[in-house]
């Protein structure tokens, strides 16, 4: 079986490069108005949109959805509560900054949201922002300790947390006491209605050393990007630093892609937008970023955050994806998220993980 | 003028009935058992409902029996008000989710996020109850050790940050608690309605505090003379600062079609009284409770000996958890106490009543039509 989650959009979709042309969702500019506008109250909101993706996401089959941590975007525990009430199957795994509140809190809105959801909320903690994010919070935490505060925050999280049903206690907690350089409990710990359910499967993300060892620790899933150096090495880390102490992590792949019923298709695609994103024609080919098996280092000048994804027609990406025999299962997106939900859904992954995606006894033509 | 109407969401579950023993079988607050609504069980098995389908169903109730928008309170044991408003927000179309939290557990520009999202989500129906906290044991579960006045210092600056990050220009600040350099809402979030700042709060350093960040200052019912008191003192130092906070009270009702059916009721719950809880309500550093504590009696012979004045009774905390004070009576009766405190100055009401699905629809339909109101505009008349 291969997990398959897909990172949703925070800040608006559409067809587009510019950010500016993409009006789904409520950013980016305001529609014209035409002789075509329907001048009617109760149109869409920002957050009506964004359900679609959800929805589509849902009926793809793909197994969980990213709500990313994006300063510039929608706020993630916002969009996963609603994509966790509009779903029954999908896992939404939030992402969030540890220093966005305390771990308590963090674990008491989870609690609300697996009880609503059956368990499916999951956690990908984001330890490391750019800079101006950091100055802006007021993070006076950098560099390793950045890594020792996560530490506390995940040991916390997990100490206030009863993953068995402990009886009601009106105001009590259940012992749990933590003092740390920087978070304090006296008798914390959740009862009655906060305690029964699974603590959030929780993914982290990079590649540094101090990220794999934090991992190692505490991680249950291990997001890794693809780049030019790979990711191989630290992932051999990980497994043997997870395995010292008796524990296993699993690993995902982070991937932009773009899949077509034909190779040409897929390119076509690639350099329409690329054209889009260089008016002026001076930044070369978009061939000359292609490398090999399909891959291709130009998503992030598409606006992606990272450079490398796959192209190709969808058996040149089901092939690919196939490829990587270590991983676990893969995070992938495309935009508009909508269409590429539905192409990923309906002609891709069967394609990478028959077992798991026909019924039994049943051929996969493709 | 209109006045704002909310109708509290039961977080902590909803108890069916004052006439049972405090079990809480809307949803699964109290555990499975026959009876029991959201989670039930058909054929052996749990059906897939939850709690947040019971308080989907109040929301609903809520806003077609007329009601503005209501209360979503925060406690230790229950479910959070953040994540239960984001769940509901595309169920209902113009209900307010008045969100309760408190200011520590969050840094003020995540909650700046999360309120514009929220804001984008629902069309600007999210308001604030800021609470400070009640300090002893619970305050500590939390992880929370900053001393009573010092949690209004800190609840100060988490909404000046929060307001200051609001219009999406960078905002530097430097305070004992936040610390924001070039921080601000991105401009796809920035332009929201601020939301409303309903503040708790009785003792100076809460009423210094709301004298400068209160839209509304928001008190527990108190016997009226109390209550008016405690209005002018605030009134007082906020004139000092030029602002005019508007003022709100949260009640508990009982509303029956005669009187003696609304007591009638109250005697039924006074089987289950636990004398001890206003004991252990105070036991914290909150003034509000140490205030309530001062109305209860020291020797009670009966539930009557509670009405501290007609149809105020203070007894409610001894027989569900919550506030001790509540009105009980007719619905005339009871509209008639909720006009004289809009005489004394009162701009908006939380109400509540078990159960809260139910007490929804008939404080809605039977008491709200009865307040004294403006007379609506006749069609026709006004318009050229």
């Amino acid at each position: 079986m291969t997990d398959f989650y897909w990172e949703l959009p925070s800040r608006g979709d559409g067809r587009r490069v510019a950010s500016g042309l993409n009006t789904r969702g409520g950013f980016g500019a305001d529609r014209p108005v035409t002789v075509a506008t329907d001048p009617r109250p109760g149109k869409l909101g920002p957050f009506d949109e964004l359900a679609q993706v959800i929805h589509a996401a849902e009926l793809s089959g793909v197994d969980g959805v990213i709500a990313p941590y994006d300063p510039s975007g929608e706020e993630s525990w916002v969009v996963a509560a609603a994509a966790l009430r509009q779903t029954r199957h999908a896992r939404v795994a939030v992402e969030f900054h540890p220093a966005f509140g305390t771990p308590v809190y963090a674990a008491k809105m989870s609690a609300t949201l697996q009880r609503l959801s059956g368990g499916r909320l999951e956690w990908r903690l984001k330890v490391g922002t750019d800079p101006a994010d950091a100055r802006a919070r007021g993070d006076r935490v950098t560099g390793r300790n950045r890594y020792a505060r996560a530490d506390e925050f995940l040991t916390v999280a997990r100490g206030v947390w009863n993953d068995s049903e402990v009886l009601p206690g009106g105001f009590g907690g259940t012992g749990y006491d933590f003092a740390g350089n920087h978070y304090d409990v006296i008798d914390g710990g959740f009862r009655g209605i906060l305690s029964g359910l699974p603590f959030p499967v929780v993914h982290l993300t990079g590649n540094s050393d101090e990220a794999v060892r934090l991992s190692a620790k505490h991680g249950d899933v291990h997001q890794f990007m693809l780049t030019d150096t790979g990711y191989e090495t630290s992932a051999r880390t990980l497994a043997d630093r997870a395995l010292e102490q008796g524990r296993s992590v699993r690993k995902l792949l982070r991937l932009p892609i773009i899949a077509r019923e034909t190779t040409d298709e897929a390119w076509a695609r690639v350099e329409r937008l690329w054209r889009e994103a260089h008016p002026d024609g001076v930044s070369g080919d978009s061939r000359a970023l292609a490398r090999e098996n399909s891959q291709w280092s130009g998503f992030d000048r598409l606006g992606y955050d990272q450079p490398i994804g796959l192209i190709g027609s969808y058996e040149d990406v089901a092939r690919e994806l196939s490829s990587f025999r270590d991983i676990d299962g893969f995070v992938l997106t495309g935009r508009p998220h909508i269409e590429e939900l539905h192409r990923a859904g309906e002609h891709l992954l069967h394609l990478v993980d028959p077992a798991g995606r026909t019924l039994a006894g049943q051929e996969v033509h493709a | 003028m209109s006045i704002d109407f909310y109708w509290r969401i039961g977080m902590e579950g909803d108890h069916a009935s004052l006439r049972t023993p405090r079990r809480y079988n809307r949803g699964d607050a109290g555990g499975y058992g026959p009876g029991n609504i959201a989670p039930a069980i058909r054929n052996g098995e749990l059906d897939g409902y939850g709690y947040i389908d019971h308080m989907a169903a109040v929301a609903k109730a809520s806003e077609s029996a007329g009601f503005l928008g209501g209360l979503l309170p925060s406690f230790p044991m229950t479910d959070d008000p953040w994540a239960t408003a984001a769940a509901l927000a595309a169920e209902t179309t113009t209900y307010r989710f008045m969100v309760a939290f408190q200011p520590g557990f969050l840094h003020p520009l995540q909650a700046a996020r999360m309120s514009a999202s929220l804001q984008r989500a629902t069309g600007g129906r999210l308001v604030y109850n800021i609470i400070s906290g009640g300090g002893g044991a619970p305050q500590l579960w939390w992880g929370d050790k900053v001393d009573h006045d010092d949690r209004y210092t800190r609840t100060s600056e988490f909404l000046d940050v929060l307001r200051g990050v609001w219009d999406g220009r960078p905002f530097d600040f430097d305070g004992r608690f936040f610390r924001t350099e070039g921080a601000a809402l991105p401009p796809g979030l920035a332009g929201q309605p601020f939301p409303e700042v309903y503040f708790s709060g009785s003792s100076g350093a809460a009423v210094a505090a709301a004298g400068r960040h209160a839209d509304y200052y928001l008190s527990w019912l108190e016997p009226y003379a109390d209550l008016r008191a405690k209005f002018d003192g605030v009134r007082e130092h906020s004139a000092k600062l030029g602002r005019t906070p508007k003022f709100a009270v949260r009640i508990d009702v009982v509303a029956r079609h005669t009187e003696e059916a609304a007591w009638a009721e109250i005697e039924k719950g006074w089987a289950f009284v636990d004398k001890g809880a206003a004991d252990r309500a105070a036991q914290g550093d909150s003034v509000g409770a140490a205030r309530i504590k001062g109305w209860v009696p020291e020797h009670i012979t009966g539930y009557r000996d509670l009405e501290v004045q007609p149809n105020v009774w203070c007894g409610f905390s001894l027989i569900r958890g919550g506030p001790a004070f509540g009105l009980v009576g007719s619905y005339e009766q009871v509209a008639e106490r909720l006009d004289e405190l809009r005489e004394l100055g009162v701009d908006a009401f939380i109400l509540a009543g078990n159960p809260h699905l139910e007490e929804a629809y008939r404080v809605g339909e039977e008491v709200l039509p009865l307040l004294q109101r403006q007379p609506l505009p006749i069609f026709g008349q006004d318009t050229p």
